[in-house]
C-alpha cells in the first residue's frame, strides 16, 4: 500500500507493508524502516523509526490512520523496548546500584535512565519502559540487589 | 692509541643500526602510540612497544639484563602462569555455574583455531608454528604466549602482538560478523535469568574439582587451568582476601609488565621484519574470525534447538577475551533493546571460552607432541 506523508513542506512517498505484522516495514525512496506502533491506543503514535539504513531520518508517520507526531528514536540509545503496563520495575540482573537519576515525583518518560545497574563489572542503564510518575525508589546507591528485586514504582 | 680504533669503538652503536632496526623503533613508536592516545590494552602494549625499541637498540632477548628476563619468565612459561593467577582471581564463574549448557558454547568458540592450523600447515608453516598461530583465535594471551613459547619461540613476537592487538580491537571487529550473522528477531532474543541459586560449596568446590579433571584430560594444560583455578579459589574461599587482592594486583600488573618487556624484546629487526610476521597477524585476524562465526553459528543453532529462547549473541562470546568479549555481546542487544539483559548469559559464555582456550591449548600441544612422535 502506499501512502503520502506530509511534513512540513516536504511529501514523502512511503510504501507500507502489512500492517498486521510487527515490526511493520514502511519504504521511502528504497530505504526500508521498522515501525513499531504503540498497540494500547488505536491512534497512538508510532514509535521507533530505524535500523535497515542507519542514517537518522525525519520522522514518519506510517499508518494511513493520520498518525500524529511520531518520535524519532535515536541511534546511539535505545532502539526498542517493549511497553510496560506494570507499576513496579524489577532489577533484571543482579547487580550493585551505583547511580540513580530519579527521585519521587519525577515525571519520566519511555527509555528515560532511570539508575545504573553494575553487574559483572559492566554499567547497565535501567531505563524507563512506559511513560509515567516516580512514585518511590526502592534502593539506594550501594545496594546489592537480586535480580528480580523492587528498583522504582510509579505512581499509577 | 689507535684513533682509527678509537673512532670505531666509539660508533659501535650507530654502525649496527640498520634501517630495519630504524622501522622496529617506528614499530615500537606505533604500539606505544596505540596504548597512550588510543588505550587499546595499554597494560600490555606499552611495555611490548618500549621493549621493541630497547631491543632493536642492543638490548634484545639474547644479551644482558632482558635474556634475565625472557629467561626467568619466558623461557620458564612463568610470566603467562601468574597472569593466569590475578585473572582467576577476576573471574566469577557463578553464572556458568548456574548455567552449565553454556560450556558448549565454550567448545564452539574455539573451532577456528584448529580451522586456522589447518591452513596455516597448508601456507607452508609447520605444525608447532600452525598450532601457536591458531591460538590466537581465542584471543587469550597468556594461553597464545603459553603455547607459543612451548612449541614455536621464534614467533613470539608478533603471535603476543597479534593476540593484544586483536584484544583490543574486539568492539570493532565483532559487531560486523555479529550483524551479518545474526537476523534482528534473533538479536532481540529476550533470556529470563533465573538461575538455581549457586551454593557457596559449589564455587569453592568448581575450581578444585576443575583442576583435577582437566589435568587428568589434557595434562598439557594443567599449569594453565591450575593456576587460573588457584586465583578463583583465592577468590571464592572467602579468608584469603589479601592473597586474592594480590593477585588481581600487584601479581598481574609485575607480571604482566616483564612479559610484556620479555615479549617486546624478541621483536628484533632480524625476527620481525618479515614475511612471516605479515602471515602470522593475518592468520590470526583469520582464526579471530572464524572463532567468531563458529561461536555464533553455534548460538543459532541453541536458538533453533530451543525455539528461540536462546539469543545467538552469546555465541560470539564462546571465544575467550574474558571479560571484554561478554560485555560486548551484552552491548549489542541492549543497543537494539534497551530492556533487554543477557549480560549474565553471556559472562557465562564468555567463562566458557575462557575455560575452552585453555584446554584448547592445552590440547594442541599434547597434539603437535603426538605427531612428533
Amino acid at each position: 500500500m502506499n501512502v503520502q506523508v506530509k511534513i512540513g513542506d516536504q511529501v514523502f512517498d512511503v510504501e507500507v507493508g502489512d500492517l498486521s505484522a510487527r515490526p511493520i516495514l514502511a519504504t521511502i525512496a528504497g530505504e526500508t524502516f521498522e515501525v513499531w506502533p504503540e498497540e494500547a491506543a488505536a491512534a497512538a503514535p508510532v514509535e521507533a523509526v530505524q535500523p535497515a539504513g542507519q542514517r537518522a531520518v525525519a520522522p514518519v508517520a506510517a499508518t494511513p490512520a493520520a498518525v500524529p507526531a511520531p518520535a524519532l528514536v535515536q541511534r546511539t540509545a535505545p532502539v526498542v523496548a517493549r511497553d510496560s503496563k506494570s507499576k513496579v520495575m524489577l532489577a533484571p540482573i543482579p547487580g550493585a546500584i551505583v547511580s540513580l537519576a530519579v527521585k519521587p515525583g519525577d515525571k519520566v518518560a519511555k527509555g528515560q535512565e532511570l539508575l545504573a545497574l553494575e553487574a559483572m563489572k559492566m554499567k547497565n542503564a535501567i531505563r524507563a519502559t512506559r511513560d509515567g510518575v516516580i512514585a518511590a525508589v526502592h534502593v539506594n546507591v550501594g545496594d546489592l540487589v537480586q535480580k528480580g528485586h523492587p528498583l522504582v514504582e510509579y505512581t499509577d | 692509541m689507535d684513533f682509527t680504533q678509537l673512532i670505531q669503538d666509539i660508533t659501535v652503536g650507530l654502525r649496527s643500526f640498520t634501517w630495519a632496526n630504524a622501522l622496529m623503533l617506528v614499530i615500537g613508536g606505533v604500539l606505544i602510540f596505540l596504548a597512550v592516545v588510543k588505550e587499546y590494552e595499554p597494560v600490555l602494549l606499552l611495555p611490548i612497544g618500549f621493549g621493541c625499541i630497547m631491543a632493536n637498540l642492543g638490548m634484545s632477548y639474547e644479551t644482558g639484563m632482558m635474556k634475565v628476563i625472557y629467561d626467568a619468565g619466558i623461557t620458564t612459561e612463568i610470566f603467562p602462569l601468574l597472569i593466569f593467577i590475578g585473572v582467576g582471581a577476576m573471574i566469577d564463574f557463578r553464572p556458568l555455574l548456574a548455567m552449565p549448557h553454556m560450556v558448549i558454547l565454550g567448545a564452539a568458540g574455539q573451532f577456528g583455531i584448529y580451522a586456522t592450523l589447518i591452513l596455516a600447515t597448508l601456507l607452508g608453516f609447520n605444525l608447532n608454528q600452525a598450532a601457536s598461530i591458531g591460538v590466537i583465535g581465542a584471543i587469550d594471551g597468556p594461553t597464545s604466549i603459553f603455547v607459543a613459547s612451548k612449541l614455536a619461540p621464534e614467533m613470539l613476537g608478533p603471535i603476543a602482538v597479534a593476540a593484544y592487538s586483536y584484544m583490543s580491537l574486539i568492539p570493532i571487529i565483532q559487531p560486523p560478523i555479529m550483524r551479518i550473522m545474526t537476523t534482528r528477531k534473533e538479536r532481540l532474543t529476550r533470556m529470563d535469568y533465573a538461575p538455581k541459586p549457586v551454593s557457596t560449596t559449589a564455587v569453592i568446590a568448581f575450581p578444585i574439582i576443575v583442576t583435577i579433571a582437566v589435568s587428568l584430560v589434557a595434562p598439557s594444560a594443567a599449569p594453565l587451568i591450575a593456576t587460573l583455578m588457584l586465583g578463583n579459589l583465592l577468590k571464592e574461599c572467602g579468608v584469603v582476601d589479601r592473597l586474592s587482592k594480590s593477585a588481581q594486583n600487584e601479581i598481574i600488573n609485575i607480571a604482566t609488565l616483564f612479559l610484556g618487556l620479555a615479549i617486546g624484546s624478541t621483536m628484533t629487526a632480524e625476527n620481525f621484519v618479515n614475511l612471516q610476521t605479515a602471515a602470522v597477524l593475518a592468520l590470526g585476524l583469520l582464526a579471530f574470525v572464524l572463532d567468531t562465526v563458529a561461536g555464533l553459528s553455534f548460538g543459532k543453532l541453541m536458538y533453533m534447538v530451543t525455539g528461540g529462547k536462546i539469543n545467538p549473541l552469546i555465541g560470539a562470546c564462546g571465544i575467550s577475551a574474558f571479560p571484554m568479549a561478554g560485555r560486548l555481546s551484552a552491548r549489542m542487544a541492549l543497543e537494539e533493546d534497551y530492556d533487554n539483559f543477557i549480560l549474565m548469559h553471556a559472562m557465562g559464555s564468555n567463562t566458557a571460552g575462557q575455560l575452552g582456550s585453555v584446554v584448547a591449548g592445552g590440547l594442541l600441544i599434547a597434539l603437535v607432541a603426538g605427531f612428533a612422535l
